[in-house]
């Protein structure tokens, strides 16, 4: 699944690490597109990704297309932030239950005219900082 | 013969800024304010020194200067023992874990009588700093912590889900706060005791929404001690003593967020640990005359009390409103003050839920005593309680 991207003109506060394994995640994000892991074996996907199937510990697992579309689970609004994150807030985070059965946590784009609320649809995006890419979810259009 | 565990002493000094900055001209030295309690927890118990074979310490926080400090202070009180001496660790967990470990060497017969104790001091650093390192214990480095959350946002979540799932209100969160500042206010161990109103508690500045500033705990430091010892000789001493009844621990196999989309305010480790404390214990929720929860947050109380059976789901914040859960009330909750009136020096803040207990089950709180206290619970907690550590305590004369 390809994501619409959003330019931010920033670095990231918090850079996540990538491992040999996790590169082809970040690296597939910096390219808008949305992967996961799924085990070969019980054929269950899992967020974030993972070299170890969490559910049935084998170890073949293969990449795969995570789908955009979820709902809103929770979220919250964040005003007393850590310093490299203070300069942003306040700023919105939340979990997003994928359509697909996969439940998630992260940064939420707000929008002036259209306020959050639980249960309301939401679509993945990537935003795009100048460092790398984070994901994260905004209102369905 | 089956053993079983007893406080029979307990010290604390009152929670609040101990810690002093780096460049203050006069330090508050950690081993100082413990060796004090030390002598002051096992007098209080009215044991000696050499009775006690094992000692647990929570870790100090990273501030602290002094490293190794359980058998530094080992050495600061010539204490020398063949049972267990070490230091434990888990986040929010580690003093539960601390008292849990103390029961076990005394459960085990490595000692006859052992001391849970620690510090935590932290006040001095700012909270902006506290979180760079606080912010990495939750959720998954990488993949969260690069979002932005912080562990009280977890909280927050938890907090915007209830009030989606049982049209609960700010002021129902906000009743928990105003409970447990009147609690605190009757605690001279309590960091804020100046008693405040729910008009007070909702028009406090966002700090991570739905909860506002004292919704959340405030930076606080804490030091500790507990004396455990076999029943035998806790019906030597010929005094009131807590007995250990029952104890329970479950972790539901996530940290923080399960990928599997859950009921994630169901806290469903907090119902297992309680059910099993309970079962050996031989009682129910019904039989609970007052709870020391590990809530650092008003949401947290609720959805815990509810957890472990003490009010109906849903039904937390409405209990707490109407004084169900205050001293008085149905199920006094928090009569300590909670985390967020007493306080919550995070590494030591289960051992004063413990003193709470054992101060309330031995008739010795004063204007807070819960008449006729015979069964207290206490609880601990990972994550968003991913785990949950409960021990239920008993009153024996």
């Amino acid at each position: 699944m390809t994501l619409s991207q959003l330019t931010i003109e920033a670095q990231r506060a918090y850079p996540p690490r990538e491992s040999e394994f996790t590169h082809t995640f970040w690296s597939a994000l910096r390219e808008g597109r949305w992967l996961t892991t799924r085990c070969k074996s019980c054929e269950r996907k899992t967020f974030p990704p993972k070299l170890v199937c969490p559910h049935c510990w084998a170890t073949d697992v293969e990449w795969v297309e995570l789908g955009a579309q979820g709902t809103l689970y929770s979220w919250t609004r964040i005003h007393a932030a850590p310093a490299v994150f203070a300069s942003e807030a306040p700023y919105a985070c939340g979990i997003v239950d994928l359509d697909e059965g996969i439940r998630l946590a992260c940064r939420l784009v707000e929008a002036e005219q259209s306020p959050l609320v639980v249960g309301q649809r939401m679509e993945m995006v990537v935003l795009q900082y100048q460092d790398g890419p984070i994901f994260a979810a905004r209102r369905c259009a | 013969m089956t053993r079983n565990v007893a406080i029979i002493g307990t010290s604390a000094i009152p929670v609040g800024r101990h810690q002093t900055a780096d460049d203050a001209q006069q330090q508050t030295l950690e081993h100082e304010i413990m060796t004090r309690l030390v002598v002051d927890a096992v007098r209080d118990a009215g044991v000696d020194k050499k009775d006690i074979q094992s000692l647990v310490f929570t870790l100090p926080r990273p501030y602290t200067r002094q490293k190794y400090f359980h058998t530094f202070l080992m050495g600061q009180l010539r204490l020398a023992c063949k049972g267990n001496v070490m230091e434990v660790m888990g986040n929010g967990m580690t003093a539960a874990l601390a008292f849990d470990q103390a029961c076990n060497d005394i459960l085990l017969g490595r000692s006859d009588v052992s001391l849970a104790l620690g510090i935590n001091m932290e006040s001095a650093v700012s909270a902006t700093e506290h979180m760079m390192s606080s912010m990495r214990t939750t959720g998954d480095v990488d993949f969260h912590t690069s979002a932005g959350f912080t562990p009280i946002a977890w909280y927050a979540m938890d907090g915007m889900r209830y009030m989606h799932e049982h049209g609960a209100t700010r002021e129902h969160l906000a009743a928990v706060a105003v409970k447990n500042r009147h609690h605190a206010s009757l605690n001279p161990l309590a960091q804020y005791r100046k008693p405040i109103t729910l008009e007070e508690v909702v028009g406090q500045r966002p700090i991570v929404e739905p909860l506002g500033l004292y919704d959340v705990p405030p930076r606080g430091d804490g030091a500790a001690c507990l004396v455990l010892a076999t029943e035998e000789i806790a019906k030597s001493l010929g005094k009131p003593y807590a007995l250990v009844r029952g104890r329970g621990f479950c972790h539901d196999g996530t940290h923080q967020i399960s990928d599997v989309p859950n009921d994630m305010i169901a806290f469903t480790s907090a119902q297992q640990a309680a059910a099993d404390a309970y079962a050996q214990a031989g009682i129910g929720p019904a039989d609970i005359d007052l709870a020391e929860l590990y809530a650092p947050c008003t949401i947290v109380e609720i959805l815990v009390s509810e957890a472990i059976g003490l009010v109906p789901k849903g039904q937390g914040g409405r209990a707490a409103l109407e004084g169900e859960t205050s001293l008085g009330g149905r199920i006094p909750i928090s009569t300590s003050g909670g985390l967020t009136s007493r306080g919550h020096p995070a590494y030591v803040t289960s051992l004063y839920n413990y003193v709470e207990l054992a101060e309330q089950l031995r008739g010795r709180a004063g204007e807070r005593q819960v008449a006729d206290a015979r069964f207290g619970i206490a609880t601990g907690e990972l994550g968003n309680y991913n785990a949950a550590l409960i021990h239920v305590l008993e009153a024996k004369q």
